[in-house]
């Protein structure tokens, strides 16, 4: 499996780590008065589609970054590959 | 005082060398490395008079090279300064910029071949998952060789540097050393 990446063009999948969904970027805000909660979806609860995922990859014998790839999870085609530095984040990050 | 000799990554008194066919392959105990990466605002050094290259690439100059390794940061090496304090000369010329000391974390190889790029290229693509028709001098990856992380520097036509972690040295130049032998046996 090649990843696309933006900088470096296509890569084997080997030199990358799987983190999981990207959705883990956004990290729920832990002086929220329903961080308890927040933190047990954010650790526990996973979406396993069947389809499109986003997901969060680390070139870790590469050049280090993050990637956020976006992957069909049933026929494993890679649509997509961005640098996870310029995902814009919609939620509040706990301590940045 | 003890009587301290220092030895080289490979753990002899003098850096290795080895011939296998065309291609030579040299322990670089001289090298110095430090890294260079860029603080947000900062603006972008030109150390020792190098224009700092983008992804994937690599820049010489006099005695000295710099190799992107990822985003605002980058390689910085030294021929035959591994016994002198190259960072804080790297430091002095980069104000701003975070340096750090890398000689003692990584071993150097230089692989030469005496005939052409063909035998090197044979070599690449028997350890390396890099796309040749794209990786002409000028070009540096880092990249995985036998599940060890490596710098790939392509210096010359005929010349590439392999760099890897200097714990992992010995396996490191076993995995040269077999691959040359095997092209050399063909």
């Amino acid at each position: 499996m090649l990843i696309p990446h933006p900088l470096l063009g296509p890569r084997d999948a080997q030199e990358f780590t799987y983190l999981g969904d990207a959705r883990l970027i956004d990290r729920p805000d832990s002086s929220a008065p329903d961080a308890e909660a927040a933190f047990c979806d954010y650790v526990f609860l996973r979406d396993n589609p069947a389809g499109v995922h986003r997901e969060l990859w680390f070139h870790e014998q590469g050049d280090r970054s993050w990637l956020v790839v976006t992957r069909d999870t049933v026929t494993h085609e890679v649509l997509g590959a961005e640098l996870a530095r310029n995902v814009p984040l919609s939620r509040t990050r706990c301590g940045k | 005082m003890s009587d301290l000799r220092p030895i080289t990554a490979l753990g002899a008194a003098l850096p290795r060398l080895a011939s296998f066919g065309a291609l030579e392959i040299r322990e670089n105990g001289g090298l110095a490395l430090a890294s260079l990466v860029l603080r947000r605002g900062t603006v972008e050094p030109t150390p020792f008079g190098l224009t700092l290259p983008g992804p994937g690439r690599c820049v010489a100059g006099q005695g000295v090279a710099a190799v992107w390794t990822g985003l605002d940061q980058w390689m910085i090496e030294a021929e035959g300064r591994a016994e002198l304090d190259f960072a804080a000369e790297l430091k002095q010329l980069a104000p701003g910029c975070s340096v750090t000391e890398q000689t003692d974390g990584w071993v150097a190889f230089e692989i030469v071949s005496r005939a052409g790029s063909r035998p090197l290229n044979a070599l690449l693509s028997k350890l390396v998952n890099v796309d040749l028709a794209d990786f002409g001098p000028g070009r540096a990856t880092r990249t995985g060789l036998e599940h060890m992380t490596c710098f790939v520097i392509r210096r010359g036509d005929a010349h590439i540097a392999v760099l890897g972690a200097r714990s992992s040295a010995g396996s490191l130049w076993h995995a040269l050393e077999t691959a040359a032998k095997r092209l050399e046996e063909r």
